[in-house]
């Protein structure tokens, strides 16, 4: 297996200016390796979004960036602005939660897909024509011809998503970078656009940092997760081995506020209080105030991530102890 | 069979849009959104009745003719025996205090402008549930209740987070000593761990308090851990209902079969490469002959696209509206 | 946490300028005779005409009258429009749209229509034609544009209570089995009534030039009371050799114009931020 194609480190992003600077990421770092889906999980408040459009360097105004962002050996944050545009929406991709929102309401599907294809590749006019066509067919809109010269809001939210997909795809992207994309559709219209970037990684050899709130989504489909709280993460490992034995409190509390089959009707094992504010992240570990496992050195310190496993990463005072307690999630890989 | 505190008798329910001018003129048909077309269901005393669905189910729509926030085009919603529709003057204000509702929406589902001691005072003197010396006693009480500290009934609503609004929005309900909790997504819009909190403090009360629970929601882990029994709806109809255990595990209706595939399973252990269902859901505009599932079932066959299936008996207190008896999964 | 309070102390700027200006003109308007210098109807028929000077800081009239004790005099007429030309409208138009944007259907379609008949008109010309049937004065000034007014208000606020309707604690009102009036007024109104008061302050301020307007065609205050739009009316024939006897009333209409419309927006954040 060659090398990662994505090298996050240190990265560090605040909104604002001096003593009332917010830092909504504070020092993370992971890798994407080819053809790997990296699912970032994490609350409202967590910084898995900001952490995702830093790597874009798409901030509003007021945020600024710094750490490192290696893609393909170079660095991402000290880019000048005209190869950062060939890099975004280029090698790199990102899809949005609200496709309603990303796309542009006046303009129809073909000329948004296009503008990205004339971007990005040196396709002639017919050339474009013939790729978008290619393209809504291959995320699977049905009577792609017809469908191209219609305006967003003549398509249903999942087909929605599906045209920005599309439009992410006309670059032909090597990191499909996913800001909770399932999370406005519902359930079967989910599992259809969970199941299709999956196919696409596989079909495109792409690589995905997917953003999202819901573990399900998870388990369902990235290969490695990392766990964010308060901006900085948690937890990080391959997703087996973090549902099957968290070794941070948080992340157990996360797995245990889902009910699952078997136990109806019982307290599920929530996590009191709520993630905090930016402005006031408590000292020594951030998630100690909410944790059963708090001793005294989670008041005082905070912890560093540190090697539990074999890629399996915590930064939690407690592991031994959060290990011992086990998994809330019953799984079939410990049964058979 | 246990006595139905609370049923829908065959509600159906449009939404007409206006008509311009023009429309008039031409003698265009009134166009509508088909919210319920025809359901029936029993709410049972003490029990947790679950509806799922997808959106432009109708599932809210229904929680909102329970409580009579909508009034029903036909049909009819019986409360204890008497048609809801009937109510009057005090009658009705006593059965909007015996069937509450709880809202989604936690940031606006409280006046802004009220303190949450106005709030809760406001519903125990238009009921009259306490002399006026009691009140704030009876505040303290239901803030305990909902495990908020005491010195919150002073703050705005503002002052809270989304999870703690929602404890606020089920003390309102609980001030008026219902007997029906009607909670449409009561939690979708909550963090996960702080979706635990409410579930479990919605079980907790159940107890407590005999509460019978309708519980509407989009999320079928949480509505499977919530219910005794569970209805799933489709396009403004319900195509299944079973006691909860029944439905996941031996579901009846291939559009119950379809969401359950669908649902993202928790287990990394289990994972699918398949799609649950294909396509996507018609218009509630112009609906589907028929059965309504027809044009995204994977059995459907000459003659879905013709008859509409009734709720058939499928097992003890287990029905499914399909032509089919025991449609097989999919793998 | 510590930003809140802080907040809440420093109001903003306009508000406080604004306020403090209506203050004043409050005053002048309760108490003219107090910083007056003379009788505003008492002619000097030496001084006809008299630049400002040391005894008349603002000059003379054609009469010799003191046209700063007159400028003085015109708050309490003037600031009466402010009040009295907007307080049935604000009252009246609030009411009416508080129940049109709630109970919606024919009502209000019957209201968009009375709406639009209104502002097809121009303002200033229908509230003449009124007066000219009712005949000249401040009171039937009063009611020509408290029969149209009344509209905008009823506009807005009608508006903003059809947007509140459509949040749940409106429908959880109507779920605890509140009573209609009680959820409108109770509830609704007072999230609906934040932009109809901050027009309500603008509106004083358009008041006090319609009233000027008015006053300048003969329709409003009638000579000799002191009224800003009077006087600016008396020196029309005099602007080439005696400025001053238009000029200063007119300033004065700015300040106390500028008053409202600061405290209009300074109002408009306050009551915003604290949603």
């Amino acid at each position: 297996m060659s090398g990662p194609v994505l090298r996050v480190r240190d990265l560090i992003t605040t909104f604002g200016q001096g003593a009332q600077a917010l830092c909504a990421v504070d020092g993370v770092s992971f890798d994407v390796g080819p053809g790997e889906v990296l699912g970032l999980v994490g609350e409202s408040g967590s910084g898995k979004s900001v952490t995702l459009r830093s790597l874009l360097r798409l901030l509003p105004a007021g945020g600024h960036v710094a750490g490192r962002v290696e893609w393909q050996g170079r660095d991402v944050l000290a880019m000048s602005e005209a190869e950062l545009r060939g890099v975004r929406g280029g090698q790199i991709s990102m899809i949005f939660q609200e496709p309603m929102t990303a796309l542009n309401p006046v303009l129809p599907v073909r000329v948004q897909i296009e503008e990205n294809l004339r971007a990005h590749t040196d396709l002639d006019g017919r050339g474009r024509r013939a790729r978008s066509r290619e393209l809504m067919d291959l995320v699977g809109i049905p009577d792609a011809g017809r469908r191209l010269d219609e305006y967003p809001h003549q398509f249903s939210g999942g087909m929605r998503q599906r045209v920005m997909i599309a439009i992410a795809l006309a670059s032909d992207p090597k990191l499909l970078l996913a800001d909770e994309p399932t999370t406005a559709l519902d359930v079967t219209i989910q599992d259809q656009i969970l199941h299709l970037i999956l196919d696409l990684r596989d079909a495109l050899a792409m690589s995905v940092v997917f953003v999202t709130h819901d573990l399900g989504v998870v388990s369902a489909t990235c290969d490695r997760m990392a766990v964010m709280y308060a901006g900085r993460i948690v937890e990080e490992g391959a997703v087996r081995d973090v549902f099957a034995g968290p070794r941070h409190a948080y992340t157990r509390g996360l797995l245990g506020s889902i009910p699952q089959a078997g136990a109806e009707r019982s307290m599920l094992l929530s996590i009191e209080g709520t993630p905090p504010g930016l402005a006031a992240i408590p000292p020594g570990c951030a998630f100690n105030p909410r944790c059963d496992f708090a001793t005294e050195i989670c008041r005082a310190v905070r912890p560093d991530l540190a090697e539990m496993a074999p890629v399996h990463r915590a930064a939690c005072h407690n592991a031994e102890a959060v290990a011992a307690a086990g998994s809330p999630v019953r799984s079939a890989l410990a049964d058979g | 069979m246990v006595e139905a505190l609370l049923s829908a008798e065959d509600v159906s329910k449009d939404f007409a849009f206006p008509r311009s001018v023009v429309d008039l003129l031409r003698r265009r048909h009134v166009t509508a959104v088909h919210a319920l077309n025809g359901v029936s269901l029993d709410v049972r005393r003490g029990e947790t009745l679950g509806i799922v669905g997808e959106s432009g189910c109708g599932k809210s729509t229904l929680a909102r003719c329970l409580v009579r926030l909508h009034d029903c085009d036909r049909g009819r919603v019986v409360f204890d025996g008497t048609d809801i529709a009937t109510l009057r003057g005090a009658a009705r204000r006593r059965f909007n205090a015996r069937v509450q509702m709880i809202f989604q929406d936690p940031y606006s589902s409280l006046n802004p402008r009220m303190s949450v001691r106005q709030i809760l005072s406001e519903a125990l003197r238009v009921h009259r549930m306490r002399p006026a010396g009691e009140i704030d006693g009876r505040i303290a009480e239901l803030l305990e209740m909902v495990r908020l500290p005491a010195d919150a009934a002073d703050r705005h609503p503002h002052a809270f987070s989304g999870g703690q609004r929602q404890r606020i929005g089920i003390a309102r309900a609980l001030a008026v000593e219902p007997e029906v909790l009607v909670a449409d997504e009561l939690v979708s819009a909550l963090d996960v761990s702080v979706q635990a909190q409410v579930v479990n403090l919605l079980l907790e009360l159940q107890d407590r308090l005999d509460l019978t629970i309708v519980f509407v929601a989009h999320d079928l882990r949480l509505v499977r851990h919530i219910s005794h029994r569970v209805a799933v709806m489709y396009l403004g109809k319900v195509v299944e209902v079973a006691p909860t255990e029944a439905l996941f595990t031996d579901p009846r209706h291939p559009y119950t079969q379809a969401l359950l595939a669908a649902a993202p399973e928790i287990d990394p252990g289990r994972r699918s490469r398949r799609a649950g269902a294909r396509g996507e859901l018609p218009s509630p505009i112009d609906l589907p002959p028929g059965c309504l599932f027809h044009t995204r079932c994977p059995h459907a066959f000459d003659r879905c696209p013709r008859d509409v299936p009734e709720l058939g008996p499928r097992g003890p207190g287990h029905a499914a509206a399909c032509h089919l008896d025991a449609p097989a999964p999919r793998p | 946490m510590s930003h809140i309070p802080r907040r809440a102390l420093s109001l903003p700027r306009p508000l406080l300028l604004g306020g403090a200006i209506l203050l004043a003109s409050t005053l002048v308007a309760a108490f003219p005779g107090a910083v007056a210098p003379y009788d505003p109807l008492a002619m000097d028929y030496v001084n006809l005409l008299a630049p400002p000077s040391a005894a008349h800081p603002f000059g003379t009239d054609n009469f010799g009258r003191d046209v700063l004790s007159r400028v003085l005099h015109a708050y309490t007429i003037d600031m009466q429009i402010a009040l009295f030309a907007t307080l049935f409208p604000f009252v009246f138009g609030t009411l009416v749209g508080a129940v049109v944007g709630y109970v919606g259907g024919t009502p209000e379609a019957v209201f968009g229509r009375v709406v639009d008949a209104v502002i097809t008109f121009p303002f200033l010309v229908l509230v003449i034609a009124i007066v000219s049937v009712l005949g000249p004065g401040l009171g039937n000034m009063y009611i020509a544009i408290g029969v149209v007014g009344w509209v905008f208000y009823a506009r807005i606020v009608a508006a903003e209570v059809k947007v509140q309707t459509r949040l749940d604690y409106a429908d959880a009102g109507r779920a605890m089995g509140y009573t209609h009036a009680r959820i409108v007024f109770r509830h609704l109104l007072p999230n609906a009534i934040t932009p109809a008061v901050v027009y309500w302050m603008t509106d004083m301020a358009l008041a006090i030039l319609l009233g000027s307007s008015l006053g300048y065609l003969g329709l409003g205050a009638q000579p000799p009371a002191a009224e800003w739009g009077v006087q600016i009316a008396d020196g029309k024939n005099f602007m080439a050799t005696a400025w001053w006897i238009s000029v200063f009333p007119g300033i004065a209409i700015v300040i106390t114009g500028l008053g409202f419309s600061l405290l209009g927006d300074g109002l408009a954040e306050v009551l915003r931020g604290r949603r």
